[in-house]
């Protein structure tokens, strides 16, 4: 990085302000993209942003859940989960990012960190493992954020009816599901207005309240 | 896989193909929880896992929540980061653009919570500007504002 600090390229000259005004960073709004191992997050990610996704290391609590019943005493433990990201421009002043972040049928994940502002969530559903997605359905429901599942259709097959797969999760009827392909732009964009529209129904609610 | 008549009648049996949160009577066991207090921390040096925050000197607490991983974080127009160790100075040279605390994190190779923390302690010293938001959730006008803005994509 060929930045000299003891220079004075950042303060006391005649351009700081104009300088200052440019630097003035755009407001940030975020979607999450989650759902189980492989299928197909940072493809969600990358088909949308306008950087190719870049990843992150962050803590995340989780406790296993599912088969062997934990019981209120289920232990807690930390681990380091890879996430990525991406982002597109919306303007000079609004910048939508998108957080692609993993979950597993077993475990479930805290993301309240993640979740503080977000506008809403798309869970991915891979229908050969619905399983994978519970734990994400679970968490968005209990925090009040609005989400959509989305079942990737790999090779424009789905296993399941969109019906069965909203049997499956039983997921409030409000809840939309419905399926996109994670290769393609128009796709992941269309999946995300649908959460964008869930998003603006709870703000104008909120607002009205 | 085939959706039972009536399927949304509470008390029906368990159903292997259906979410088993829903049918746990222990569901509140796993409600979201507050972050870690400093309590919950473990005493310096004892855990692998805390070995990103050797550069943070151990601290894990004490970070704004306001300050989030889109966060966006700009240079102080009086920074004078000559005198930071080397990571805070790239933070801060970074951000001669704007950047989110995310984006710090994975172009400088540090894990996110080191990020945060670095973060929160160079706009403490006035190193950096950090642009907490007003709110937490958007506006109905800013969500319309994505959404004009994701339709013209294609
Ligand atoms: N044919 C096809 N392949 C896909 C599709 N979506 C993802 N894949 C492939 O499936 C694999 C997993 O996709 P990723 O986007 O890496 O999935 P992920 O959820 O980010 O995976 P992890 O981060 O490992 O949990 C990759 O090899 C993708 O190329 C799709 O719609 N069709
Ligand atoms: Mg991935």
């Amino acid at each position: 990085m060929d930045f000299d600090p003891s220079t004075d390229r950042i303060v006391g000259t005649a351009r700081v302000p104009n300088e200052r005004k440019q630097n003035k960073p755009p407001v940030p709004v975020k979607i999450i993209v989650a759902g189980g191992f492989g299928v197909g997050k940072t493809t969600t990610v990358g088909a949308i942003s306008e950087i190719s996704p870049l990843t992150t290391e962050a803590e995340m609590t989780m406790e296993s859940v599912g088969v062997d019943d934990p019981g209120p005493d289920s232990a807690k433990t930390t681990t380091t989960i890879a996430m990525d990201f991406g982002c597109v421009t919306i303007d000079h002043t609004l910048k939508l990012y998108l957080f692609g972040t993993p979950g597993q049928a077993r475990f479930a994940f805290m993301w309240d960190d993640l979740i503080r502002g977000a506008l809403g969530a798309l869970v991915v559903v891979d229908t050969n493992r619905i399983d994978d997605c519970y734990p994400a359905v679970d968490y968005f429901e209990r925090a009040g954020l609005p989400f959509v599942v989305g079942i990737n259709t790999f090779n424009g097959q789905l296993g399941y009816s969109l019906d069965e797969v909203r049997w499956a999760l039983a997921v409030r009827d409000e809840v939309p599901v419905l399926s996109f392909d994670a290769r393609f732009r128009g796709s992941v964009r269309d999946a995300l207005l649908v959460v964008l529209d869930q998003a603006l129904d709870r703000a104008i609610k909120m607002r009205s309240s | 896989m085939t959706p039972p008549a009536g399927s949304d009648e509470p008390g029906r049996p368990a159903t292997p193909g259906v979410r088993p949160f829903l049918h746990r009577s222990g569901a509140a066991a796993y409600r979201p929880q507050p972050p870690a207090g400093p309590d919950d921390q473990v005493p310096d040096g004892h855990i692998s896992g805390l070995r990103p925050f050797v550069i943070t000197s151990g601290r894990v607490d004490g970070v704004d929540p306001d300050i989030g991983m889109e966060t966006q974080v700009t240079v102080h127009p009086d920074a004078r980061p000559a005198r930071l160790p080397p990571e805070q100075r790239a933070i801060v040279a970074l951000c001669i653009e704007p950047h989110s605390v995310a984006e710090i994190s994975a172009l400088l190779k540090l894990h996110l919570g080191v990020a945060r923390i670095l973060v929160s302690d160079l706009r403490a010293c006035g190193q950096l500007d950090v642009h907490v938001l007003d709110s937490e959730f958007p506006d109905p006008e800013t969500i319309m504002r994505v959404i004009r803005g994701l339709r013209s994509i294609n």
